[in-house]
């Protein structure tokens, strides 16, 4: 039981960090990301191609985050920048449609390239783990809790210490009151956008190190968007317990009905929480 | 709202296809024409509730898993088809009644992303439950026929097609479309919203259950977790945007498209058709949001007949 309590929590540091690039974008702009589990495979491919290179996982994340983060721009720029003037319903219902596009593109594209054969990275110490009071802590999920914890306090000080954060603050919360302050509204959205790729560059090595295939991106998506219902939309701080939550939530599932119906658990209680919560579980109510 | 012309029209290409077996003994190009009709099974009864009612659902996967599986159960049950495909249909409505409409009682933006988790949920369990692949058994093989598996699916076409148009262009389609404009004006003028939806989702996943049906009844064997995979949601919901969302013609089309570039890269890895047909959807969905179907009304926008009203 125990060790089925850590497990939970490693995996659902992982899930918190997913859960953080979907909650960005559809907190501050109200874009539904569909494809976004779908680049954490891409970066989970690019770190796997830099590891035949002799890279080590964790020293490739800077360098998938910038190939993400231009992508992210490319993309927002090409498609997603025709949606900032819709309405809230009509954003998140067509930046959805675009994103489930691209999210067959990006599958149907990795599968031609790669072939739909499960990968996964493995370095010397991929099966490494620590002891403690007898139970088995894994080097690499502790990598990941770890990295949860940095990436949501740089994420914390950029939100509130610098200008742009503020910014992107100030839109989440009311972007036309923000656009008459002379926010550059788009500009904004561009670089929300592209940060929240960046941020999947973190979760594509940590599963990269697990394993995955061209189409385990809906899964993790569909764990991001859990974790982000959980927390409620706009509350970015929320993400981080949500996602242990989740992770506990499941450990806790697996124990009783066993391993086949862990991802069921998440799903069943994702659809309760959106019939009987609409805003999510915790957090800030914000209105749009 | 019915021309006489489209009545020919329409009898006409249904009596072409009535007798297409007995002038073609191609059993390649009948297999082909009941994928056809499956697909715009699938994709009609998507439009119902996606294209007109604006209810975007990327769940109708559990629907059509639920009506196969069902329909191939009770038919290898020795149950005769016909009650069998009726027993699918059935069992895809009370699935959608039950888990669905708690669906549609989320705010309309979030709809396709709890269809999606439903969808999801249906998968898993159905592969946790029946991992294995169903085979008919050799009495079945034996009596196999292409022929009443070709008319049992136009059957079910012609029948989604002749049912949508006649909900769409009924009040109950007036008000389907006045939710999927605004739901909130269509509240106030007293339409009933939230019944009218539920009204298109059961109609909706009975025809799409009925679909699962025909696909049961025409697949010697297939494993039974398959017709819960993902992309049997994503495939109407692909040519019913290309085609044309809200249109009668347009998922027909669409599908005709889709399964002529399936074929075309029928040998490849990877499914270059999805992504063609991915790459034009985010297209259409960013550029022409009638689909191909607005491109005719183009061409009657430029037509002589257009020039002539309104010059003459």
């Amino acid at each position: 039981m125990g060790q089925t309590l850590v497990y939970g929590i490693l995996n659902g540091a992982l899930y918190g960090i997913i859960a953080l690039g979907i909650a960005l974008v559809f907190g501050v702009m109200r874009y539904l990301n569909l494809a976004h589990g779908s680049f954490i495979i891409l970066g989970a491919y690019g770190s796997l191609f830099l590891f035949h290179l002799g890279i080590d996982p964790f020293a490739s994340i800077p360098l998938i985050s910038i190939l993400l983060f231009l992508a992210g721009a490319v993309l927002f720029k090409a498609s997603f920048s025709r949606l900032t003037i819709l309405p809230e319903g009509n954003k998140i219902k067509n930046s959805l449609l675009i994103s489930f596009g691209l999210m067959l593109l990006i599958d149907n594209l990795a599968t031609l390239i790669w072939t739909g054969d499960e990968r996964s990275i493995t370095p010397s110490y991929s099966g490494f783990t620590f002891g403690l009071f007898g139970l088995r802590l894994p080097l690499i999920g502790l990598m990941g809790v770890l990295l949860a914890l940095v990436l949501i306090s740089i994420l914390h000080l950029f939100l509130t210490r610098t200008y742009f954060g503020k910014s992107v603050t100030a839109v989440s919360q009311d972007h036309e009151a923000a656009s008459l302050m002379g926010i550059n509204i788009n500009q904004t959205f561009l670089i929300s956008f592209a940060i929240s790729l960046t941020l999947a560059s973190i979760p594509s090595v940590l599963i990269g190190l697990k394993a995955f295939s061209p189409t385990a991106g809906i899964q993790w998506f569909n764990k991001g968007i859990i974790v982000v219902m959980l927390s409620g939309i706009g509350n970015i701080y929320g993400v981080f317990p949500a996602g242990l939550f989740l992770g506990i939530m499941e450990a806790i599932s697996v124990f009783l009905f066993g391993a086949p119906y862990r991802e069921v658990t998440g799903l069943a209680v994702f659809i309760l929480i959106m019939i009987l919560f609409p805003k999510g579980l915790f957090g800030k109510r914000i209105e749009a | 709202m019915i021309h006489s012309k489209n009545v020919v029209l329409t009898t006409l290409v249904a009596a072409l296809f009535v007798i297409f077996p007995f002038m073609v003994r191609s059993e390649y190009l009948l297999n082909l024409l009941v994928m056809f009709f499956l697909y715009v099974t699938l994709a009609e009864s998507w439009n119902l509730l996606g294209g007109f009612a604006g209810q975007i659902s990327l769940g109708h996967s559990a629907f059509f898993g639920i009506g196969a599986l069902i329909t191939r159960l009770l038919w290898v049950g020795k149950i005769p088809i016909s009650l069998a495909l009726f027993g699918g249909g059935v069992a895809a409505a009370l699935l959608a009644g039950i888990v669905g409409i708690p669906c549609l009682r989320m705010r309309s933006a979030y709809f396709p992303i709890g269809t999606l988790a439903l969808s999801m949920i249906a998968q898993i369990t159905v592969g946790n439950i029946f991992p294995l692949a169903g085979s008919l058994s050799s009495e079945y093989i034996v009596g196999y026929s292409l022929s009443s598996r070709y008319y049992l699916a136009l059957l079910v076409a012609v029948l989604t097609v002749l049912v949508v148009y006649q909900v769409v262009n009924s009040r109950k389609g007036l008000a389907l479309v006045a939710i999927r404009d605004d739901e909130g004006a269509a509240e106030a003028m007293g339409v009933k919203t939230f019944r009218y939806k539920i009204l298109a989702l059961l109609i909706s996943s009975f025809l799409t259950g009925l679909g699962g049906g025909i696909f049961a009844y025409h697949q010697v064997s297939y494993y039974y977790y398959t017709t819960f995979e993902l992309s049997w949601s994503f495939l109407p919901t692909l040519t019913t945007f290309i085609g044309g969302l809200g249109t009668i013609l347009g998922p027909i089309i669409g599908s005709m498209c889709f399964l002529a570039l399936s074929e075309i890269f029928a040998i490849s890895l990877g499914e270059i058709h999805i992504l063609i047909f991915g790459f034009t959807f985010i297209l259409i969905v960013l550029f022409l949001p009638g689909g191909l179907m607005s491109v005719t009304q183009w061409t009657y926008k430029f037509s002589f007949k257009a020039f002539k009203r309104r010059y003459f």
